[in-house]
């Protein structure tokens, strides 16, 4: 940092105070590691402190669910009253939107309104926890986090990365218990027992779930242009992810407020290094027989076009290079222009860091060609265009899944520089490790595994706790900790921390069941309250405005996939088709190019499946995912900010897609109703509002439309465009 | 057109909690006469070499390893190599300020710009950096809006038809559009680059005006119920807003972006229906309308999306090209404002979020440099002409009439008529400011 500015007394509040107050902890800094040892923990940052068993509170009240307990108690100590349960046609349009993405057919909400049991609701929950379209939505729920994309610049496992996300639907449908989940996703492997011993005594590893290959597109994703590339996403979205720390700063220098230093990053960082990506094809035999056909035809090819090519060249990248090395120091030339065996250790690594600079690439040549040399070896690059790229997999579908690379498992990890893998600090190696560990690793099966291990563990306390605040968050709109991936002195304390530990305690003892902890959450009162503040809780509104203790359910907007999804829905136009690769938005032209296919089939996809990523050429990401909060996938998205725009308005109001929907769902009422303007009045608000209407709103729907097929459309344009529609109550 | 929220119990709630609050922050300007009326603000995302464009410096240490101790958030020492600047600088107008050849057309105007060659901040990664450049505030914890949306809520519309902040192109982070604790209501509205700046401006299905105007006074009519119910709901209210907005620019808009109508000279003037700088010079003519029309704060975000396109670790050269798409367009702006006598009241910014710095990563390229780097002020009340500040020999730190973002923030404000010590407000119990630290740029003041 540079001279700092002097403080205000708002800094000072928001920024130095915490740090004073908590000083103690940055001093503790080395001290750290002896937490899970049980160190003195009362000075510890709450995130790092052991999850302790938290007691229910006895409130004589008779409420079953703990949930309700802990967030009652809260509310009863700010002088905040709950308000009423939501009624029935909300809770279960609510429940639909949260656990699948998709509103509840008029059967189910028949079915729903008709059971007056006590079991109607738990019933429904149950129904939609184990159905794939929870999966799929909370795949993409985790995607987000997990920074999955499709494509970008430099993307080398891009082809077959989709397997990865329909991997994680398939986990989700099985309930995969959490720490599995995670463990499989780092190693490959589920279960933390790897190897296993034959009857004569030879220990060998245990063979993994042949699927669980395709989990490893979350780390395979994370590689780059540089081979250190993985290695640094993979630390970068761990640590946000399953531990709530982000430690991105930690690349530059020791964290200013978090107790992870910069040898924590790179220790860390080090626990990955080995890993390089590895192209697996996923074809036939005969049709790698083939392929490898294909691919020695091609490099026959290009040898006869390179060499005549490279002689070309030659004469021009001399001249450059010696050009380049008299900009450089005298002494520096004199070693450049050493023959390499007759340099010193010292002298060779001087040209080794010039070798970046000293290097000439192909368009460099072109620059100074003549003109038909150019001509030339531009044809001579068009001619290997043709012929084809150089080793590929032969047009075989394949999946990039990550290996242990022996020689990088031997090589030694250093600090960088600003993160730069180009500026390793020679003087300050590091081992593989991380912040908090109790122990010196046990490295036997593998960095990784042994890390995962640690992480997975129940007695880990960031694990649990920022598992289930993301539960939370998802349910709720915001997290108990309002900032999912930094539990550190940056994301502030959860606003209700003995609910926090309880539930976090909870997920341990279910055997991390997300399944258990949704059914959990979205079962209690709490959940089912309404959304609306009724004029008698001015006071709530006074003391908690922004209603960070839950004395109401918050109002939610939907999110741009459930937006889409629920259109398509109610249009009848949605293919509820689970996995497969990834399609573009008709509406996402390409620049200069034609257009995508059309989604193919019957109807539309979930939006889950729109391909994520960026190019330099061309907007990946359609402008309907842009205008509703998207994000592009290149770095973790914990929260989606929540914005209202003209363009989101505008969306609804006239895009070809609502335009499309509003025909065919004014098509489907009259065509199901019989041409009945009440009855189709009935059904479009059941279709798209999940409710039927009220008496004036059928009354005034009625008088609109008349006997007018035209104003039928209308209304089913009407209908996408309620506030109701777009928000979740 | 829609309906309006009325009293009754909606009143009452929003009397009792945000109206007072609003009206006790004392937000609303101008809070004195304005220099100007509008802002186009132009970010060049990934961070543009000061070296290699206005602030030059001689090659005498190309070559060399330097030893850049305090770099970034490194305390070890540091030996990088300086790489040389390729570029020729020429001096341009009465004022002599030199320029490199990279912005020859901007050197033709830059009798009319403020350079001012000492800003600095904190961060030295392009989100926290962004972050920080674009609300005054390092981090995320509380969520600060982004200066335009400071702007937009002091000063409101000036044309009712057209949204009070407008961003132009991908920004570099969603965080440069937000209206965080200000409301949805104040956040920019994202228009996109390419040939089609607004999307679905156009009622497609067809019928008259008369129907339309009568489908939206029935979605009014439906929405009432749920709006009075939500009342409290900030975004419910912006939501409303939007629709309103959205209804009046059908109206309004298309013919706001609509530029083939311009003449051929004013759009040669922007480098329009040159390859190169055709997609720049659309967005700049676009912006110079907007603000034609009374939008208050226009922001145009150049090559955004990932850490941005002039991010030039590899090779400087990159910055070429770039510098090509926006030269043109840049200067076309200034003269088409001048032409018109807009530029009095049109405040224009060009910044990055950090510069770069004189070495390389053993590449020909240049790394990120938040300690010492160039952001640029014309019209609005900005003395052109002059350069202000320096770097130190070799454009690594700031030495000279330093300047922290902030100062950026507050000559903004300054020329809005705003003061920046009365753009606060208390957002749970703590009061905010856009700028917390940070006083006008006053030399560069006419």
């Amino acid at each position: 940092m540079s001279t700092p500015r002097p403080s205000t007394p708002l800094r000072l509040a928001w920024t130095v105070l915490p740090r004073l107050v908590l000083g103690s902890l940055l001093f503790a800094c080395p001290l750290l590691p002896a937490l899970v040892a049980g160190s003195p923990s009362s000075n510890l940052w709450w995130s790092l402190k052991p999850v302790t068993a938290v007691a229910v509170p006895d409130d004589a009240s008779d409420l079953p669910n703990p949930i309700d307990r802990f967030a009652r108690a809260a509310l009863r100590s700010k002088g905040l009253v709950p308000v009423e349960g939501a009624t029935k046609p909300v809770l279960l349009r609510r429940l639909y939107l949260d656990l699948t993405g998709l509103p509840p057919t008029t059967a189910e909400q028949d079915a729903y309104l008709a059971d007056d049991s006590a079991e109607a609701y738990g019933k429904v929950v149950d129904r939609l926890l184990a159905s794939e379209q929870h999966a799929v939505r909370y795949t993409r729920r985790w995607l987000d986090v997990l920074r999955y994309a499709d494509l970008d610049e430099h993307l080398p496992a891009s082809a077959g990365v989709h397997l990865w996300r329909d991997w994680m639907i398939k986990a989700l449908q099985e309930d995969l218990p959490y720490d599995h989940f995670v463990r499989v996703q780092l190693t490959g492997q589920r279960s933390a027992s790897r190897t296993q011993i034959s009857a004569t005594g030879h220990r060998f590893r245990v063979e993994p779930r042949p699927d669980d290959l395709f989990a490893l597109g979350f780390l395979a994703r994370g590689a780059g242009a540089d081979p250190q590339d993985l290695a640094i996403a993979s630390v970068e979205t761990v640590s946000g992810a399953f531990m709530g720390m982000t430690v991105g700063c930690a690349k530059c220098h020791d964290h200013r407020y978090d107790p992870i230093t910069q040898r924590d990053f790179y220790a860390m960082k080090a626990l990955f290094d080995p890993l390089v990506i590895r192209k697996v094809p996923l074809a036939s035999a005969s049709e790698l027989f083939a392929s490898g056909k294909t691919m020695a035809e091609v490099a026959r090819k290009r040898a006869l076009i390179e060499q005549p090519m490279n002689a070309l060249a030659e004469p021009y990248r001399n001249r450059l290079r010696e050009e380049r090395i008299r900009m450089l120091p005298a002494e520096i030339q004199s070693v450049i222009h050493k023959v390499e065996n007759e340099r010193t250790v010292a002298e060779q690594k001087i040209a080794d860091d010039y070798y970046p600079i000293l290097r000439i690439d192909p368009e460099k040549i072109t620059e100074v060609m003549s003109k038909e040399d150019r001509e030339q070896y531009q044809e001579y690059q068009k001619q290997l265009r043709a012929v084809g790229e150089g080793p590929g997999a032969g047009g075989v579908p394949v999946f990039w899944t990550v290996e242990n690379d022996r020689l990088r498992e031997t090589a030694k990890s250093y600090i960088l520089t600003s993160g730069d893998p180009a500026r390793p600090r020679l003087n300050e190696e590091v081992t593989p490790g991380w912040p908090f560990a109790s122990a010196p690793p046990d490295f036997r099966d593998g960095r990784i595994e042994a890390f995962s291990d640690w992480l997975t563990s129940a007695a880990n306390p960031l694990f649990a706790r920022v598992a289930v605040n993301r539960l939370w968050q998802w349910h709720f709109g915001t997290g108990l900790v309002k900032t999912p991936n930094d539990f550190g002195q940056l994301g502030g304390m959860p606003s209700n921390p003995a609910l926090l530990d309880w539930l976090a305690s909870e997920f341990v003892r279910r055997n991390f069941s997300m399944r258990e902890m949704h059914r959990l959450i979205v079962t209690s009162r709490t959940y089912q309250m309404a959304s609306q503040a009724p004029a008698e809780s001015a006071a709530n509104l006074a003391s908690d405005p922004d209603n960070s203790l839950l004395w109401h359910f918050p109002l939610q907007r939907l999110e741009a996939e459930p937006v889409l999804d629920s259109i398509h829905a109610a249009a009848g136009n949605l293919d509820l088709a689970v996995g497969g690769p990834s399609y573009e938005l008709a509406s996402a032209k390409k620049k200069g190019g034609k257009p995508p296919e059309e989604s193919a089939g019957h109807g539309y996809r979930r939006a889950a499946y729109i391909t994520r990523g960026f190019s330099s050429s061309r907007d990946v990401l359609p402008a309907f995912l842009q205008d509703f909060d998207v994000d592009d996938g290149r770095v973790p998205c914990p929260v989606r900010t929540q914005t209202v725009t003209a363009p989101q308005a505008l969306f609804l109001m006239n895009s070809a897609e609502i335009d499309a929907a509003a025909e065919a769902l004014a098509k489907r009422l009259a065509k199901e109703t019989e041409g009945n303007p009440a009855r189709s009045v009935d059904l479009g608000f059941r279709l798209v509002l999940s409710r039927g209407p009220t008496d004036s709103e059928k009354r005034e729907a009625l008088a609109y439309i008349g006997d007018d097929p035209e104003r039928l459309r209308q209304f089913a344009w009407m209908l996408f465009n309620l506030d109701e529609f777009i928000y979740v109550r | 057109m829609i309906h309006r929220l009325g009293g009754g119990f909606l009143g009452l709630a929003m009397g009792g909690l945000r109206a007072s609050e609003e009206a006790a922050d004392g937000i609303a300007g101008p809070h004195f006469a304005p220099r100007a009326k509008s802002v186009i603000f132009l970010f060049m995302c990934g961070g543009v070499s000061h070296i290699d464009t206005f602030d030059p410096k001689d090659n005498k240490h190309a070559g060399k390893l330097i030893d850049a101790v305090g770099f970034g958030d490194n305390l070890a020492s540091m030996r990088r190599p300086v790489i040389p600047c390729l570029r020729t600088f020429t001096r341009h107008g009465k004022s002599g300020i030199p320029v490199s050849d990279w912005f020859p057309h901007v050197g033709g105007v830059i009798d009319d710009i403020a350079v001012v060659r000492s800003m600095w901040c904190h961060e030295s990664n392009h989100f926290p950096a962004v972050i920080e450049t674009c609300t005054g505030h390092q981090g995320r914890q509380f969520d600060h809006p982004t200066f335009g949306s400071w702007i937009a809520r002091a000063l409101g519309t000036a044309n009712r038809n057209l949204p009070v902040f407008v961003s132009i192109g991908r920004p570099s982070s969603p965080v440069q559009l937000t209206g965080g604790y200000l409301g949805a209501g104040v956040a920019a509205t994202p228009f996109q680059s390419g040939d089609v700046p607004i999307a679905n401006l156009v009622p497609s299905g067809g019928g008259s005006a008369a129907d339309r105007e009568r489908s939206m006074e029935m979605l009014g009519n439906m929405n009432r119920a749920f709006r009075e119910e939500y009342a409290i709901n900030s975004d419910i209210q912006a939501r409303l807003r939007t629709y309103e907005l959205a209804a009046r620019m059908q109206l309004s808009a298309p013919e706001v972006v609509d530029i083939s109508r311009e003449p051929e000279s004013v759009k040669s003037l922007y480098g329009i229906g040159a390859p190169a700088t055709d997609d720049f010079g659309r967005q700049l003519l676009l912006a110079r309308r907007l603000v034609d029309q009374g939008v208050r704060f226009v922001q145009v975000c150049h090559a955004g999306g990932g850490n941005g396109g002039w991010d030039a670790h590899g090779d400087i050269k990159s910055h070429g090209p770039l510098c090509r798409a926006t030269d043109q367009p840049i200067a076309g702006l200034l003269k088409d404002l001048k032409q018109r006598g807009m530029l009095d009241q049109t405040l224009v910014v060009w910044t990055s979020e950090f510069g770069r710095t004189p070495w390389s990563q053993n590449t020909t390229g240049r790394d990120h440099n938040p300690k010492g780097y160039t952001s640029w002020l014309a019209g609005g009340g900005i003395r052109g002409g002059i350069v202000h500040g320096a770097t130190d020999e070799v454009g690594y730190k700031a030495v000279q009439d330093r300047h922290y973002y902030s100062d950026l923030h507050a000559t903004i404000l300054n020329q809005m008529g705003l003061s920046p010590q009365r753009m606060e407000i208390t957002v749970a119990g703590r009061k905010v400011r856009l700028v917390e630290d940070g006083d006008p740029i006053r030399q560069i003041i006419a």
